[in-house]
């Protein structure tokens, strides 16, 4: 071949190509991967749910044990998800507006939530709250109950949703320069001012994502909140226990029902997710 | 307003940011404040503007001591050097937030603001870009925005800091000539805080040269150029080329290429490369003798760079004519001979 024209192929042939190597096989990886670890159990559980007949789906969903499981998580996930974004804001606050000894090693704490296995968490808020606990005791004496109610399901979902919101606010309280807040100032702003009219404003995407990363942690939690909520049926009883509960019950399309709905609302939120950050994203300075 | 600083001082920890400073701008000035990073320059503008408290000393403005007045209440339009927009809020809203926070008995009504928001777009030549976010925006647009927004609160003075300090060369020209204008046209005191001598002197009405903390000298434009005080403000408004010579009966004699001996009073003599010469022949005692290391004939003048037998560079810039006349090459030897100087005693001595 002339020298000249095999120079031209090779230019050719490398134009298309990245600087990168390994495209084409880490692209093939990560779909094969995707597919086995996240696809695959979908399609399965969609699959199963879709030979569920309209009797069973209408039984399931009906019968008003389920009902309340279902609504009981919804309401707890969203209380613990309000309560963690009031106070996530405020933990990320601190940690990245002040510099104060400790400042690290309480950094590092917020992580023990996503660090514990959920049952040990679920055991450790039991015995906290429980009529004798430490704090279940100083409840006591106000004539609150924890253990075994509603307000201790909220515990344990806020218990373990708490790092999903410090962890998405904190770098975009990082990103916020301090010279922001001292312009809102010399413009005459006061402190709450400024907060309401320029630090909210700012963070607030990130605050909602954080707020729907925890609800649909807390939607399908199930190890920290078994033990606190003492599972009365109907009254104390979440989603993802119902599920178990079909399940011992030999109940299989009742649980894959139960299942798939949940599926589809974890699904709703990944879109919201998705949507808001996107959202975010189009108003960030270039 | 005018501004009267007294005897300020202001420490960060053991650094001493500012000692003893006193300076006073006019009502309407407009005022460079020039120096290199850490001469307190940035941190002298923060405490004009409220940002930052100093240890002693006051800043008055007009009439009233500022240090007692909290920053809302001061009335001090502020600009950024990056900008520091709010950058959820549209252009409008940036502009319109001074007003829009006022108390509501001083806020003026929707129309008003809208009005003024208006004629602030037009001053700066943003008209069309109300609606725009700031990430939507240029460099230079964002500054502007940053300076409508400062003026939208009547300022009593106007503080920048390194105001074109983060946008590129031919944005930078075109924007400082047009804040020369737009000072010129609303009377503002003004302060801004520059390290390039360029701007400051293109810009200012007077301008306050600064280092480690203290005021090396305050003058308009020709005085600091023309009529250095110090070899500092000298060093620092151009390049410079420095001579070492001895003092005869006061007056200074520049022993070409020779270091002073130990005995002799020393002086310094600064040269500004465009007021240095090259010949071919020694040409006076003061001549110099040196060989051409490098030259660069892009420009308006051919900047030659030479080095002298004792390994000290020499910078000078030369008439394209000159040049060519010279017929000047890498590694000729020449003799350079400073047309012009300036001295400096001993005692003198900072750089």
């Amino acid at each position: 071949m002339h020298p000249t024209a095999y120079a031209v192929g090779l230019t050719m042939a490398r134009k298309h190509k990245s600087v990168l190597p390994g495209f084409g096989l880490s692209l093939g990886f990560t779909l094969f991967y995707l597919s086995l670890a996240v696809l695959l159990p979908m399609a399965a559980l969609a699959l199963k749910a879709a030979s569920v007949s309209l009797d069973d789906i209408g039984r399931t969903l009906g019968s008003e044990r389920v009902q309340a499981a279902l609504w009981l998580s919804l309401r707890t996930a969203f209380i613990a998800g309000v309560i963690n974004v009031v106070f996530g804001l405020l933990v990320a606050w601190v940690l990245e507006r002040y510099n104060f000894p400790g400042r690290r090693l309480l950094d590092a704490f917020v992580d023990l939530p996503f660090a514990l296995p959920t049952a040990v968490a679920g055991i450790a808020l039991t015995a906290l709250y429980s009529p004798n606990g430490w704090l279940g005791s100083i409840a006591g004496i106000a004539g609150i109950k924890v253990v075994y109610t509603e307000l201790g399901i909220i515990v344990a979902l806020t218990f373990i949703g708490l790092p999903f919101v410090v962890r998405t606010v904190q770098p975009v309280l990082q990103d916020l320069d301090a010279e922001i807040e001292e312009a809102a100032a010399s413009l005459g702003a006061t402190p709450y001012q400024t907060f309401r009219y320029i630090i909210l404003p700012h963070v607030t995407p990130a605050l909602i994502t954080g707020f729907t990363l925890a609800f649909a942690r807390a939607l399908g939690e199930y190890g920290s909140v078994v033990f606190i909520s003492g599972n009365l049926p109907g009254k104390t009883e979440i989603a993802p226990l119902a599920i178990m509960t079909k399940l011992e019950q030999y109940d299989y399309n009742g649980a894959v029902v139960i299942a798939a709905l949940l599926l589809v609302v974890s699904l709703i939120i990944l879109f919201i997710i998705n949507g808001l950050q996107a959202w975010g994203r189009k108003r960030k300075l270039a | 307003m005018a501004i009267e600083i007294k005897n300020l001082t202001k420490r960060f920890g053991d650094f001493t940011a500012l000692s003893g400073l006193n300076l006073n701008i006019a009502d309407g000035e407009l005022v460079a404040l020039l120096g290199p990073s850490g001469s307190g320059k940035t941190t002298l503008l923060r405490i004009i503007g409220g940002l930052e408290q100093a240890e002693e000393g006051e800043v008055i403005v007009d009439g009233a001591n500022a240090g007692t007045v909290d920053i809302r209440d001061r009335r001090v339009g502020f600009v950024f050097q990056h900008y520091a927009l709010f950058r959820h809020m549209t252009v409008f809203d940036n502009i319109a937030f001074g007003l829009r926070v006022r108390p509501r008995n001083e806020r003026p009504g929707k129309d008003e603001i809208s009005k003024r928001v208006h004629d602030l777009l037009k001053l700066v030549q943003l008209e069309r870009l109300a609606p725009r976010y700031p990430g939507q925006l240029s460099g230079g647009q964002r500054q502007r925005v940053a300076l409508a927004r400062a003026l939208a609160i009547e300022p009593k003075v106007l503080l920048l800091d390194e105001p074109f300090g983060a946008l590129d060369a031919q944005v930078r020209r075109d924007l400082r000539r047009w804040l020369r204008r737009l000072h010129d046209e609303i009377k503002l005191t003004s302060v801004f805080v520059t390290h390039d001598q360029e701007e400051a002197l293109e810009v200012a009405d007077r301008v306050v040269v600064m280092n480690h903390g203290k005021i090396e000298q305050v003058g308009t434009p020709v005085d600091v150029y023309h009529r250095p005080a110090t070899p500092f403000v000298y060093a620092f408004l151009g390049d410079t080329n420095v001579f070492h010579g001895r003092l005869e009966d006061g007056s200074p004699v520049l022993v070409g290429g020779e270091p002073p001996s130990e005995k002799q009073e020393t002086a310094r003599m600064y040269v500004r490369p465009h007021l240095m010469d090259i010949e071919h022949d020694r040409a006076s005692v003061e001549s110099v003798p040196a060989k051409v290391m490098h030259i660069n004939a892009a420009g308006p003048t051919v900047k030659v760079e030479l080095e002298t037998p004792l390994g000290e560079a020499i910078m000078v810039e030369l008439t394209q004519d000159r040049f060519l006349e010279l017929k000047l090459e890498r590694g000729t030897e020449v003799f350079a001979t400073p047309r012009q100087q300036q001295l400096f005693k001993k005692d003198d001595y900072v750089i």
